[in-house]
């Protein structure tokens, strides 16, 4: 496919609540290529995770178009959405958001089993394995996240997001619960995806994560802009 | 076999991880159902039981359900009519009932008009010619009168009799002279208690009998009664001495439903001027009739309790989405729907539902046992019973009821989880 994976055009969210309507993104326009890696950087309150739930298709716009490997998903019903998720998103949050009740592998067998198609025991577990293996905590599989740091737990998060393919990954403020060292092995692992051309969305407060993106944004008032390089 | 869907099996995998997760909660949402489950099993229990009693009772007194009986009139021509109808066939019998006296000769029996030997009063001593006049019998001696049931086949065909001890007629044998007879508990408690001559006296005869005892049945009468061979009979009694016209009862034939006998002999008797009415018996829809309303109040009851148990099951299921709210948006954000969602609550309390009916069948199994052992000897009604198949599939139910019934609002809530809830936290 040549052209771009992900193009918003105008999009435009508008939180309505009790008091005066806000705008939290005004016209955004983004676009996101096969395996470019993107940051966005902003203050708190600049619409930065509301922009992922646009792109993550769990919000949809007020206004503007959001087109996906060129067909556009501005207004899906939710259940073609939840497909969508499924099979081309992969996400990774602040809280590794863990089911503490399961091992390393169970964890990322969550993503497999969803209802959105079905895989067989045996193909399910060499998906987990591989994907584990990925970000390198294969041996961790049968533990629990009560015994596994910050870290690896962050990369059970990543594993599960990788465990299905996806063209996009959305990471928001993956390394935010993390030390620097650990937080610098979870970017690598999120950009390692990127070279088996998996596009990266990276939402971050932390420059030094952001200068290793391929494109950074930045998210004023809910206005995206291209930060040139210096 | 028809596989699950994805989705079905999803939903299980996940509910059955959710089980795991949370065993006391489970073990306490099955304590609060268990009751209403096991009032729904004992209930259906109990009514089972009791209606395999009734029916049991039902046919041994009048004979299976679906035997037609066909009352003939008593008319001197009645036993000959009959009797020619079924020779030969072993699809129907006649039952025919007259009185004997079994003892001394010239005395009245301990027991005129062949009462239950602790009741009194039920007929007199006195002696009535055919025209219906009636002397002062002669004084009480040791004799007993029994209701005679003459039989022209296997009756067991057509009612279910219990054996108690010796043998039941032998119908392939050449008829004796001797009439053996097969007497009821009641007419042996008789012959237990009281020493009497092997002289049997029945209206009608050509001589008194000898008779011979060979077994004894249990019939569910309560007055004395004897079976015999209505072939051995008829050497000592006219076929038309059989039937009373004055004082006899009808003869009864006994025969499947819907077989040529009815027409035959419905055929024969009206050509003769015999009056007969055909019964069918339907014991089954007699006793469901009465059963109905008893086991619909007891039913009702058992729902109550079941419907405390669903509020439980409810109360813990609410209590379980509210803190697995990030779990379940967690689950949408990797692409599960919001259907499966909840059929993930619902498989879980499906599943809690399902535990405690197998609980509370386990526990009917083993209480009926115990019960049996304990009270059998004395409660014929639970000697030797078997838990009814019908109160599991009952369980099995109720346990699905209380599990869709307490998981709805649950599920319900687990898919109106909000996605963003992830990126909030």
């Amino acid at each position: 496919m040549t052209g771009p994976l992900i193009q918003l055009t105008g999009v435009t969210k508008i939180l309505k609540g009790q008091e005066e309507p806000r705008t939290i993104l005004d016209g955004v326009d983004l676009t996101v290529d096969p395996g470019q890696s993107v940051a966005i950087v902003g203050r708190s309150g600049s619409g930065k995770s509301t922009l992922l739930s646009i792109l993550g298709l769990f919000d949809r716009p007020d206004q503007g178009s959001y087109v996906l490997a060129g067909q556009d998903i501005s207004r899906l019903p939710e259940r073609k959405a939840a497909k969508l998720r499924s099979s081309h998103f992969g996400f990774v949050f602040q809280r590794f958001f863990l089911l503490k009740h399961l091992t390393a592998a169970q964890n990322v067998a969550m993503a497999l089993v969803n209802g959105q198609g079905w895989l067989p025991r045996r193909q399910r577990r060499t998906r987990v394995l591989e994907a584990l293996d990925q970000v390198g905590i294969a041996h961790l599989a049968k533990n629990r996240p009560a015994r596994m740091s910050g870290g690896e737990q962050q990369r059970v998060a990543i594993a599960r997001a990788l465990v299905r393919d996806p063209r996009v990954l959305l990471a928001d403020e993956p390394t935010g619960a993390l030390d620097t060292e650990t937080g610098t092995a979870v970017i690598d692992a999120l950009l390692s995806a990127t070279t088996r051309g998996c596009s990266l969305v990276l939402v971050t407060h932390d420059r030094d994560h952001a200068a290793r993106m391929g494109r950074t944004m930045n998210l004023v008032d809910g206005v995206l802009t291209e930060r040139v390089p210096a | 076999m028809r596989r699950l869907s994805g989705s079905y099996r999803s939903a299980l995998i996940i509910g059955i991880q959710g089980i795991r997760a949370r065993k006391l909660r489970t073990l306490l949402s099955m304590v609060s159902l268990f009751l209403g489950v096991l009032a729904v099993v004992v209930v259906q229990a109990g009514a089972s039981i009791a209606e395999r009693a009734l029916m049991s009772d039902l046919e041994l007194r009048s004979g299976y359900d679906g035997t037609l009986m066909i009352d003939v009139m008593p008319h001197e021509k009645s036993p000959q009519i009959v009797t020619e109808t079924l020779d030969g066939r072993t699809d129907a019998l006649a039952v025919i009932s007259l009185q004997a006296i079994i003892g001394e000769p010239g005395v009245s029996p301990i027991n005129p008009g062949g009462s239950p030997f602790d009741q009194t009063g039920w007929g007199s001593t006195e002696v009535c010619d055919d025209a219906g006049n009636c002397v002062p019998g002669p004084p009480t001696g040791e004799a007993i009168e029994v209701a005679l049931t003459a039989v022209t086949g296997d009756l067991l065909k057509f009612r279910p009799l219990r054996h108690v001890s010796g043998n039941w007629l032998d119908f392939s044998t050449v008829p004796s002279l001797s009439p053996r007879l097969v007497i009821n508990k009641e007419a042996a408690k008789g012959f237990e208690s009281h020493q009497v001559p092997a002289e049997m006296r029945v209206r009608g005869a050509t001589a008194n009998m000898t008779p011979q005892i060979v077994g004894v049945i249990d019939d569910g009468d309560v007055q004395p009664r004897a079976y015999v061979r209505q072939d051995e009979l008829t050497n000592w009694v006219p076929a038309g001495k059989l039937s009373d016209p004055n004082m006899g009862m009808p003869i009864q034939v006994l025969t499947g439903q819907g077989g040529p006998v009815e027409q035959i002999l419905t055929t024969k008797l009206r050509a003769a001027g015999i009056e007969s009415y055909a019964n069918l018996i339907e014991s089954r829809k007699q006793m469901e009739d009465q059963l109905k309303l008893m086991r619909l109040v007891f039913l009702s009851m058992a729902g109550l309790v079941l419907l405390i148990g669903v509020a439980g099951i409810l109360n813990v299921g609410l209590a379980t989405v509210g803190e697995r709210v990030e779990e379940f948006a967690l689950r949408r954000a990797v692409g599960t729907p919001r259907m499966l969602l909840a059929g993930i609550v619902l498989a879980e309390t499906l599943l809690t539902g399902l535990l405690t009916a197998g609980a509370a069948i386990g526990a009917g199994v083993a209480g009926l046992k115990v019960l049996s052992m304990l009270l059998g000897s004395s409660e014929p009604l639970l000697r030797d019973v078997q838990f009814p198949w019908e109160a599991g599939v009952a369980g099995i139910i109720a346990g699905i009821i209380a599990g869709v019934l307490g998981g709805f609002i649950p599920a319900l809530r687990a898919a109106g989880i909000p996605i963003a809830t992830v990126m909030r936290a």
